[in-house]
């Protein structure tokens, strides 16, 4: 027997088991050279892992975990509602927009369509807005109480007869709320300094 | 990130020490057992899975490129990318090879990316180990002696300096062959390449090694 390059290149590595590293065995017992070889290989392969680790835990291994678990879930898609998951195409999904359609185009055909048996309806004797007469209401009595109107100008007017004249010296800011600008700064300076302890 | 180097008192890291071939403790049961649940959606099984093998991760991460922090952020996205594709990893092959082989796409897309981004300004300097960053490992493993440490930190050194004038072919076989453990076979899935090749890279990249480190290695 004499074994091609590769199966060499195998047993100096150790790769070789079973009947194939027997027969090579053999065959290696009558040239012995190769064993120098393989000593060489396995000398260098120990200088080599001695020297250079195999493993190396990263820095800051914990984070590393962390990082990568985070990631992960980051890139996890959100959750899909069952009814969408099924088949990925869904006849209805087709057919619901193009039966609305046609619901709707058969809604205003019908509307625009008169019914062969229905009387046909004279709308020119029907009647129109009437102007109504407002009711008016007066708290006080003896008050009188007109309204006039005009519709060219689309104006309303009311006129009060017999209400009890509003002396000047009335202070109508007890009857409504006027804003001050005093009020507003009254329990904050905005622009004074603050406080120090003890003051 | 920031430089998690910044601050020497969290660095952690913890040299295990090369992977013999065949070594079960971290039994590859496991890890089909904790991928069988990640693929279910459990995330606790897939930050155990992410803390089994991260070490590995990144050690030959930062051992490709040589800047600790984009190897940091190259090992999380190894791994986001690895979360992702779970759905369609089959138990063909060891976890470990595949995260391996997702680890080799996402170094040689940064670089190309990296490449097109620095036209004209770094050329192939990307990989070159003459950049070797600050935070370079170099403080010395637990059991050692000081002075047997201070040996193996400046072989370390040397070999990193040697390794920076291969090109990122052979530099990733010698990796995966030499320092990680992976037989041909694996290093031929996680490449991408035929048998012969890696047998050919291995070849080439090892004598080109040893005769940069001619006198560290005939001293031995």
């Amino acid at each position: 027997m004499n074994p091609d390059e590769a199966k060499l290149a195998l047993w100096l590595e150790d790769e070789l088991h079973g009947e194939e590293l027997a027969a090579f065995e053999t065959w290696v017992a009558e040239n012995p050279e190769h064993h120098a070889a393989r000593e060489e290989a396995r000398r260098w392969q120990a200088m080599m892992a001695a020297a250079v680790p195999a493993t190396e835990d990263p820095p800051y291994p914990e984070f590393f975990n962390h990082r990568i678990t985070r990631t992960i879930q980051e890139l996890q898609p959100e959750p899909v509602p069952v009814s969408a998951t099924g088949s990925g195409f869904s006849w209805r999904s087709l057919f619901m927009p193009l039966a609305a359609c046609a619901g709707m185009m058969l809604a205003f055909w019908m509307g625009g369509k008169r019914q062969p048996g229905m009387p046909e309806i004279d709308v020119t004797g029907a009647p129109r807005a009437i102007p109504v007469e407002p009711v008016l209401y007066t708290p006080e009595g003896g008050v009188k109480a007109e309204w006039f109107t005009s519709l060219t100008a689309s104006a309303t007017v009311i006129v009060l007869d017999g209400v009890t004249a509003i002396p000047d010296a009335t202070d109508f800011s007890k009857t409504a709320f006027l804003q001050q600008a005093r009020e507003i700064d009254a329990t904050a300076d905005l622009n004074s300094e603050p406080l120090s302890n003890g003051q | 990130m920031n430089n998690p180097s910044d601050d020497p008192s969290k660095d952690v890291r913890e040299p295990v020490g090369s992977v013999v071939p065949g070594d079960m403790s971290e039994d590859p049961d496991d890890d089909f057992r904790l991928v069988a649940r990640a693929q279910q959606g459990d995330l606790t099984s897939y930050d155990a899975l992410v803390t089994r093998h991260r070490g590995r991760i990144f050690a030959m991460i930062r051992n490709m490129i040589h800047q600790e922090a984009d190897a940091w952020d190259l090992s999380q996205d190894v791994f986001i990318k690895a979360w992702q594709a779970l759905p369609r990893f089959e138990a063909k092959a060891r976890f470990s090879t595949w995260l391996y082989r997702i680890a080799h796409n996402t170094v040689y897309d940064w670089v190309r990316k990296r490449k097109i981004e620095s036209v004209g300004e770094l050329n192939d300097g990307i990989f070159e180990r003459e950049r070797i960053d600050s935070s370079s490992f170099t403080t010395p493993s637990g059991g050692e002696s000081p002075d047997a440490s201070m040996v193996q930190s400046e072989l370390r050194a040397k070999i990193e300096v040697a390794l920076g004038k291969i090109s990122p072919e052979h530099r990733e076989v010698v990796l995966l062959k030499d320092v990680q453990g992976l037989s041909y076979k694996e290093i031929a899935e996680v490449m991408s390449c035929e048998l012969g090749t890696v047998m050919s890279r291995l070849y080439y990249a090892r004598q080109k090694l040893q005769t940069l480190l001619k006198d560290e290695y005939e001293s031995r």
